[in-house]
C-alpha cells in the first residue's frame, strides 16, 4: 500500500492546523462584517446600494474561509507555532503609549495630559525595546535618549513637522 | 520620437533643479539606509520614511520617494549579498550566488556589478517610460468604468497567481483588503458602513495605517520571534569595480535580464516580482557550464539584479498611465500621491506635466545617485549591518510612531496602527503573506466606483462587461491566467520557482 493509500485510509482529519485556524479566522472576519453590514441596502444591479459590495466580499470571505478549512483536512500543512505574547505586549503596548501621551488623551476618568515627544519618545523606545531577549537596560536608556533627540531634531527642526516636543516644560 | 524628446527635456528641466536633486540624493541615501536593515522589505522602508515627505511640495515630494524606493530596493541587494537575508522575494534569487561570491572575498565585485546592472537597467527602463507614458496614457482614455473594473480584476488575479505561497491564501488576502477597503463612509449615499459608529473610521481605514500596522509592526513582531543567525560576510569587500573577465561575463546577462525584468514589470499584477527568476532560470540554462551557479557565478548576480531594477521601474507604467497599481509597492506610491493630492491616472500626465516628467527624469537621476552613494558607502552598510536587533527595532518603532501620527496629527491613528499590528502578526500566523492584502484594498474603491458607474451606464446587465471587446477581453486573459495557474502540473512547477 503506497503511503497515499494510507493516509487516505486514515480518513478525515486535521492535517495543517495553521490553514484550519486560518479558514475559521476567515468564516470569524466575514461574519463581523455581515453583521456589521446587516442594515445597509443591497440596492438592486442597476443601483448598487451600500451594502452591496460588503456583503459580497464578505461572502467570499466566508466562501474561502470554508475552502481553506475543509483543504485542511486532506492536505498536508504547518502547524500552528507558538505565540509571542512579549513582543505583542511590549511591541505594540509601547506604541499606544506614545498615542496617549503625545499629544495627551481624556477618556472618561482617565486624563493625560500633553507630554509631547519629550516624554513619549523614550517611553516607546524603553517600552519596545523591553521585548528583546537580549535586551540591556543601560543600553536601552542611553539609546532611548540618543533617538529621541535625533528625531526630534530630524523631524521637527529639520523636516518641519508639526509635532509637540514638550508642551508642559518647554511650551513647543 | 522628437516629442519624447522634448518630454524628457522639460522633465530633466524640473528634476535637474538644485532642490530635487538633493532631494532626490536624500531619498536614495535614507532609502538605502533603512533598506539595508536585515528583516526591513522596501514596503516597510517605504511606509516609515512616508512622513519625512510630508513638509514638501508635490514634485519634490515624488522625486524624493522615487529615490527612497530605489534606495530600498538596491539596500535589498546589499543585504541579500553581505548578510543571505533577502529583504523581499526578488531578492532572493540575488542570495544564491551572491552570497557565495561575497563568502570567496568578491564582495565589492558583486555589489559593484549589481549596482552597474541595476544603473544600465535604470537607463533603459527610464526610456521606456517615456516612450510609452504618451501612447498608453491616450489608450487610458478610451477606457470607461467597464474597461477599468475588468482590468482591476486582471490585476488582481495576476496578483494571486504571481503571490508567494497558497494561491487559496493570496485570494483571501486580495478578498480581505477588498472587504477592508469598503469600511466608511459610502460614496454615493453617505451612508456610514462597518465604522462601528466611530468617527475616526468614517473617512474609512487609513492607507497609512494599514501599511504601517501590517509592513511596519506587524513585521517587528515576526522578527521577534525567529531570533536571526546573521551571516554577515567576514571576508574582505575587495575591490568594488568588476575587472574586464567579469564585464565580459555580465554583459550579456544584463541585457537578456533588463529586457525580460523589464517587459514582465509592465503587467498589471507584480509581474516584476517574476523577473529576477525568470532571469536567473535563463542565465542557467543559456550557460556552458550550469553547475557554476549557486557557487558564485557573477551572471547569477548579473542578470536578476538587472531585471529586479528594470522591473521595478516600468511597474510604474501601469501606476503612471492607468492609475492602477501592480503590486504592493505602487499601492504605497499610490497612498503617497494620494496624500499629496495627486490621483494617478492618465489625468496627471496632461494637466501636471512638470509633475510627470520630472518624475519619470528623477528616476534616472535616482539609478545615477545610488551608483554614486552606494560603491563608497559599501563600508558604512557592513557597519550598519552589524547593529543589533534590539536596538533596530525599537527604533524603527519610534520612527513609524512619529510617521503615522504626522499622518493626520492624530494619536488615535498610532493605536490603530498597533492595531493593525496585532492583526498583521495573526495573518503571519496563519500563514497568510499580507502583500496582496494592501493592493486589494488600495483599488478595492476605485473598484467600487467602477463597477457602480458601469452597472449604471449598462441598465444593470453584468454582460457589459464581457461585451465591450476590451474589458471582455481583459476578463478572459484573467480568467485563463487562473485556470493555468490552477492546473495541477504548473502549480506544481510554480512551486519550484518560488522554493528554488
Amino acid at each position: 500500500m503506497s503511503l497515499n493509500k494510507i493516509e487516505r485510509a486514515q480518513g478525515l482529519r486535521v492535517r495543517s492546523q495553521q490553514d484550519l485556524a486560518a479558514g475559521l479566522f476567515m468564516i470569524l472576519l466575514a461574519i463581523v462584517a455581515l453583521v456589521l453590514a446587516r442594515d445597509l441596502p443591497m440596492g438592486s444591479l442597476r443601483q448598487i446600494g451600500p451594502g452591496m459590495l460588503p456583503k459580497a466580499f464578505a461572502v467570499i470571505c466566508a466562501g474561502l474561509g470554508v475552502l481553506l478549512a475543509l483543504s485542511s483536512l486532506r492536505y498536508h500543512g504547518e502547524k500552528l507555532s507558538g505565540w509571542s505574547w512579549r513582543g505583542v505586549i511590549f511591541v505594540l503596548g509601547g506604541a499606544v503609549v506614545f498615542g496617549l501621551t503625545i499629544r495627551g488623551f481624556d477618556l472618561g476618568p482617565i486624563k493625560i495630559p500633553q507630554l509631547g515627544l519629550v516624554v513619549a519618545g523614550p517611553l516607546v523606545v524603553l517600552i519596545a525595546g523591553l521585548a528583546a531577549d537580549d535586551r540591556k537596560i543601560k543600553e536601552l536608556v542611553i539609546f532611548a535618549l540618543v533617538m529621541t533627540t535625533f528625531c526630534a531634531l530630524l523631524f521637527k527642526y529639520a523636516l518641519g513637522l508639526p509635532i509637540p516636543l514638550a508642551p508642559w516644560l518647554l511650551g513647543i | 520620437m522628437s516629442e519624447m524628446i522634448a518630454h524628457l527635456q522639460l522633465g530633466f528641466g524640473v528634476a535637474l533643479s538644485l532642490q530635487n536633486i538633493a532631494l532626490a540624493f536624500a531619498g536614495c541615501l535614507v532609502g538605502t539606509l533603512i533598506g539595508v536593515l536585515p528583516g526591513v522589505g522596501p514596503i516597510a522602508t517605504i511606509a516609515m520614511l512616508l512622513p519625512i515627505t510630508f513638509g514638501l511640495d508635490p514634485v519634490g515630494a515624488l522625486i524624493m520617494l522615487a529615490g527612497i524606493y530605489y534606495g530600498a530596493q538596491y539596500g535589498g541587494s546589499t543585504t541579500a549579498i553581505l548578510v543571505n537575508i533577502p529583504g523581499e522575494a526578488t531578492a532572493v534569487v540575488t542570495t544564491l550566488d551572491g552570497h557565495q561570491m561575497a563568502k570567496q572575498g568578491r564582495a565589492g565585485v558583486a555589489l559593484g556589478t549589481a549596482a552597474l546592472g541595476s544603473f544600465f537597467a535604470g537607463c533603459v527602463a527610464t526610456l521606456v517610460i517615456a516612450a510609452l507614458g504618451a501612447p498608453l496614457t491616450k489608450l487610458a482614455l478610451l477606457f470607461g468604468p467597464a474597461e477599468y473594473f475588468s482590468l482591476m480584476v486582471m490585476g488582481l488575479c495576476f496578483a494571486v497567481v504571481l503571490a508567494r505561497g497558497s494561491i487559496l491564501k493570496a485570494f483571501c488576502m486580495i478578498m480581505l483588503g477588498l472587504l477592508l477597503s469598503t469600511v466608511g463612509t459610502d460614496l454615493e449615499t453617505g451612508q456610514e458602513r462597518m465604522t462601528f459608529g466611530f468617527p475616526p473610521l468614517s473617512d474609512g481605514i487609513d492607507f497609512a495605517v494599514l501599511a504601517m500596522g501590517v509592513f511596519g509592526f506587524a513585521e517587528v513582531l515576526r522578527n521577534l520571534e525567529n531570533p536571526e543567525t546573521r551571516d554577515v560576510v567576514r571576508a574582505k569587500i575587495g575591490r568594488l569595480l568588476p575587472d574586464w573577465n567579469d564585464i565580459k561575463q555580465s554583459i550579456a546577462p544584463v541585457l537578456r535580464g533588463t529586457a525580460i525584468g523589464g517587459t514582465l514589470g509592465i503587467l498589471p499584477g507584480n509581474g516584476a516580482v517574476l523577473g529576477p527568476f525568470a532571469s536567473y532560470t535563463v542565465e542557467k540554462k543559456l550557460a556552458k557550464d550550469p553547475s557554476r551557479f549557486g557557487r558564485g557565478a557573477i551572471e547569477g548576480v548579473a542578470g536578476p539584479e538587472s531585471a529586479n531594477n528594470a522591473g521595478a521601474q516600468t511597474a510604474f507604467i501601469p501606476l503612471l498611465t492607468l492609475g492602477i497599481p501592480p503590486n504592493a509597492v505602487m499601492a504605497l506610491m499610490v497612498g503617497a500621491m494620494t496624500i499629496h493630492g495627486i490621483i494617478p491616472g492618465p489625468q496627471v500626465m496632461t494637466k501636471n506635466p512638470e509633475l510627470f516628467w520630472g518624475m519619470i527624469a528623477s528616476m534616472w537621476i535616482g539609478n545615477l545617485m545610488l551608483l554614486i552613494i552606494n560603491l563608497p558607502l559599501v563600508g558604512l552598510w557592513v557597519k550598519l549591518l552589524q547593529v543589533p536587533y534590539r536596538l533596530m527595532f525599537p527604533a524603527i518603532l519610534i520612527f513609524c510612531c512619529i510617521g503615522i501620527y504626522s499622518v493626520n496629527n492624530q494619536p488615535v491613528d498610532v493605536a490603530f496602527t498597533a492595531l493593525f499590528g496585532l492583526f498583521g502578526y495573526i495573518l503571519i500566523k496563519l500563514g497568510f503573506e499580507p502583500a496582496p492584502m494592501l493592493l486589494g484594498f488600495v483599488l478595492g474603491k476605485l473598484m467600487e466606483e467602477k463597477l457602480r458607474q458601469a452597472l449604471i451606464i449598462s441598465r444593470g446587465s453584468f454582460m457589459t462587461f464581457i461585451e465591450r471587446p476590451i474589458s471582455g477581453g481583459l476578463l478572459a486573459v484573467a480568467v485563463i491566467i487562473l485556470v493555468i495557474a490552477l492546473l495541477p502540473s504548473i502549480s506544481k512547477k510554480r512551486d519550484e520557482v518560488f522554493t528554488e
